[in-house]
């Protein structure tokens, strides 16, 4: 990841969202974009010019446009038609981004579009969360990532936080992930977390 | 076999879908993958599918399948005709609470300016006093009130549309409730097909939120209707016959909204049956 000093940035066409520019780079701010708190509060993936993302829950395009900056493509999927306009006006701009409008939860609809992914990314705050990323991992190649970004709020709004994030680490581990990394979100933001886990398997190259 | 959006793979044959980005982008929607066993596509079949010749042509033709799928299924969803509608409600509503707002500013600065005035006794409307403000008074006072007269009669306008395009999408929600109503039914359930598939329960207590909840939290009375208050029938019952009449209007109005929703043409013998039965209530007989 770019750290210019503590801040972190990507590189390339400013201008998405009015973000600041520091020294010609974007600058990702953790209070907007989760998997930039992702990067301040834990560990994180290593974003690479080789790599190749399913991006689910794409909204606007805020985020997904970071990580356009950094990897070779990456799929977004979004299924609201008024974040959708936003994402498809910045993936205008980026082409390295392939726009899908489908629902996450069906990914047998955007199979025949979307090859093999080095990581999987979630952001779609649905109470099966979990399920909709074991359902996704069809994408992912064996010893791939997957990062889950766990609105605890939209899962049980009964349960507290940490009873829902120790529940979906345990539903994560029965789907065959396994969990290398979870954090919470905090100070950026409220009752969010964030799991990282890989899926076992030898790790083959791109063809 | 596998259907990729660029063409059907059997083993080592491919055979390319030809036709342009809206054509893949009809076809793509008729795929349905087996997720069982999934092998995602590897894009050098593209390739050797004759559909690409190298990695940035691949994503180039992908894009534009993508783009064409994406702006049809938008336009797909903004049109129906409930959608517009939603809006108009939602800024019709946004208007009244912006007038009201500055009308009572208005009125509070005006008092300041003028220190024997006081709208006590008079029973002055707000937007006569509105008016008279903008006529009378100079500066920035008057222009702010000459503007909120102005916001008041596109309300107005705004209003009349709202109750006419509500005739047209929910013919029979609005004969039972009145267009602007069954607008705002329609903008609190968020669509045709979401009000369509609610309980009549549920609509009769529709925009009662905070006494639902307060309700269901506490031991509170449970309330007797949202937004269906705003209908004559409802607000002009005796009290106790109110919570009667909001019950068998919810439960008309849940089959309204369906036959809005599944017909979307009115239906006479529907609404005669129901009109004469909530008159019934609303004048107190058993039913």
């Amino acid at each position: 990841m770019i750290r210019i000093g503590d801040v972190l940035v990507s590189q390339g066409e400013g201008g998405v969202y009015s973000e600041r520019m520091l020294a010609g780079a974007r600058v990702w701010d953790p209070f907007r974009s989760k998997l930039a708190a992702l990067y301040y509060a834990g560990k994180g993936v290593e974003l690479t010019a080789d790599m190749r993302v399913l991006y689910l829950g794409a909204a606007n395009g805020t985020t997904v446009s970071h990580v356009a900056d950094y990897v070779e493509v990456v799929y977004a999927v979004e299924f609201a038609p008024r974040p959708m306009q936003d994402l498809l006006e910045v993936a205008r701009r980026r082409k390295n981004l392939v726009p899908i409008m489908a629902d996450a939860s069906r990914p047998e609809q955007y199979a025949p579009l979307v090859e093999g992914v080095d990581l999987l990314y979630q952001d779609v705050a649905q109470p099966d969360q979990a399920a909709i990323l074991a359902r996704n991992c069809a994408f992912l190649r064996p010893g791939g990532h997957a990062i889950l970004m766990l609105k605890t709020r939209s899962v049980d709004i009964r349960k507290t936080p940490e009873e829902v994030f120790h529940d979906t680490i345990a539903d994560l581990a029965t789907a065959g992930l396994e969990v290398v990394e979870s954090v919470w979100l905090s100070p950026y933001h409220k009752d969010h977390a964030a799991i990282v886990c890989t899926k076992p398997g030898r790790v083959m190259s791109h063809e | 076999m596998q259907s990729y959006w660029f063409g059907d793979v059997d083993g080592e044959v491919c055979t390319p879908f030809t036709g342009d980005a809206a054509a893949r982008a009809r076809r793509i929607r008729t795929l349905r993958a087996t997720m069982d066993g999934f092998i995602p596509l590897a894009w050098k079949d593209a390739v050797a599918c004759g559909v690409c010749s190298d990695r940035s042509g691949y994503f180039s033709a992908l894009r534009d399948l993508c783009f064409a799928a994406a702006e049809q299924d938008i336009r797909e969803q903004y049109a129906g005709k409930d959608t517009e509608l939603l809006q108009m409600v939602r800024t019709l509503d946004g208007m009244d609470e912006m007038i009201n707002l500055l009308s009572e500013r208005v009125a509070e600065w005006h008092q300041v300016r003028h220190p024997a005035f006081s709208r006590k006794y008079h029973r002055t409307p707000a937007h006569v006093l509105v008016k008279s403000i903008s006529q009378k008074q100079r500066g920035a006072l008057g222009r702010v009130a000459q503007q909120v007269e102005q916001l008041a009669a596109a309300r107005t306008d705004l209003a009349r549309e709202v109750s006419s395009r509500a005739n047209q999408v929910m013919p029979n929600t609005s004969a039972l409730i009145g267009g602007l109503v069954a607008a705002r039914l329609l903008s609190n359930a968020g669509g045709l097909l979401p009000l369509s598939r609610l309980p009549a329960s549920a609509i009769q207590v529709l925009g009662a939120r905070t006494a639902l909840f307060t309700h269901l939290r506490t031991k509170s009375p449970s309330p007797k209707h949202g937004i269906i208050f705003q209908h004559r029938r409802v607000h002009n019952a005796p009290k106790e016959l109110r919570g009667k009449v909001a019950r068998a209007l919810a439960g008309k109005l849940a089959i309204a909204a369906r036959l809005d929703y599944f017909r979307g043409v009115l239906v006479p013998e529907f609404l005669d049956g129901a009109q004469a039965r909530i008159d019934r209530l609303g004048a107190g007989d058993k039913p």
